[in-house]
């Protein structure tokens, strides 16, 4: 309804914590954010043998997670990896726990 | 039982110097005896928000070295009977003083006072390390920016690792329309980030820079940004107050709007 008063809602905001969690991570793990990167660029490469990617939205970074036993969160490493279709499926060595076309690995 | 709270960000330009100049004359107006310290050697600016440049001859560093008395050095402000300034230097550097001398000198301010705040300088060098050294309690100022929010929680981070028994946060330039509309972060976000206690949220408002123009602080006229300073002192002073509604009163035709689009 919003074109009626030609404006419309957007979402800086959300981009903004979206960022800025992710940086707060790496801050505070002493992770670089192109450490991320790297990591990214390897696992798309490894997981590409099996399966075709949409790469373009594949969502690496790290988070926080809570543990049992252990005082403060670990730093954990979350990826969204969709997935078109699998190429070359070798079900024994796949470890990945497949959830609708989305695939997570934390 | 004096309180001594030191006000910083990490992040320059976010309003420190004026959270500072303003909490300090609503504790004052409240009927608390209070003292401004600036911290920032070199950079000194508390003066010229407050209106009190004129009067300076002594400052922190002449105290400090033992050139004057601590009371030669406090300029009493006589717009309010219970404040005070002691100004900065504005020709040395942050190594002019320590943190033991930082500390030996708000002890020294204990007796005669209620409040003692410190107008922390931008950073984490000597200059954070000497105002946060005497302090019992810190106020982080940061806006709702990324790159302001990165920064309070590396003080945060700083502050912890120091041992500061309180640590809150003031929320500084918030525009409401903005939020409703997406562009800013909210309050929440920022309290969902930060994990801190929010002791006050301090809208965006032009009387800020009229007052700062003016060396007039605002937390005694009945602008929404003075009211929310007041409402910061209060709670401060153990007073349990919600925080201030801060959206602007907004015609028929605009509420119509935000209803359509969210319908």
């Amino acid at each position: 309804m919003g074109w009626i008063f030609f404006s419309h809602k957007s979402n800086s905001g959300e981009i903004a914590r979206r960022r800025l969690k992710q940086v707060l991570v790496s801050d505070q793990s002493g992770c670089s954010p192109g450490l991320i990167e790297g990591i990214r660029e390897e696992l798309i490469g490894v997981l590409s043998r099996y399966m075709e990617l949409d790469s373009g939205r594949v969502d690496i970074g790290l988070t926080w997670m809570e543990c049992v036993g252990t005082k403060t969160p670990m730093a954990a490493l979350s990826a969204r990896i969709p997935i078109r279709r699998f190429t070359n499926m070798r079900n024994e060595s796949c470890f990945l726990t497949i959830n609708s076309k989305t695939t997570t690995i934390v | 039982m004096s309180k001594v709270i030191v006000i910083t960000s990490g992040k320059g330009g976010v309003g420190k110097t004026t959270t500072t100049a303003n909490i300090g004359t609503g504790l004052a107006l409240l009927g608390f005896r209070t003292v401004l310290i600036d911290t920032d050697i070199g950079l000194r600016n508390l003066d010229v928000v407050m209106g009190l440049e004129n009067r300076i001859i002594y400052n922190l560093v002449d105290v400090v070295e033992g050139n004057c008395r601590m009371k030669q050095a406090l300029i009493k402000d006589k717009r309010y009977p219970n404040l005070y300034l002691l100004p900065s230097a504005q020709t040395r550097d942050k190594t002019a003083v320590n943190p033991g001398q930082m500390c030996k000198l708000t002890d020294s301010l204990k007796e005669d006072f209620d409040y003692i705040l410190l107008d922390c300088p931008a950073g984490i060098e000597q200059g954070f390390q000497n105002a946060i050294a005497g302090a019992d309690r810190a106020l982080v100022v940061t806006t709702p920016e990324v790159s302001a929010i990165r920064d309070a929680d590396r003080i945060i981070g700083l502050l912890e690792a120091a041992d500061m028994r309180e640590v809150d946060l003031v929320v500084n330039r918030i525009r409401m329309d903005m939020v409703r509309r997406g562009d800013m972060m909210s309050i929440d976000d920022v309290a969902d980030i930060l994990a801190v206690n929010i002791i006050g949220a301090v809208p965006d408002d032009e009387d800020i820079v009229v007052s700062t123009n003016q060396g007039e602080p605002l937390v005694d006229t009945d602008s929404l940004a003075g009211q929310a300073f007041l409402n910061i002192c209060k709670r401060l002073s153990g007073e349990e107050i919600p925080l201030l509604d801060l959206a602007p009163q907004r015609g028929i035709l605009l509420r119509l709007s935000d209803f359509l689009k969210r319908a």
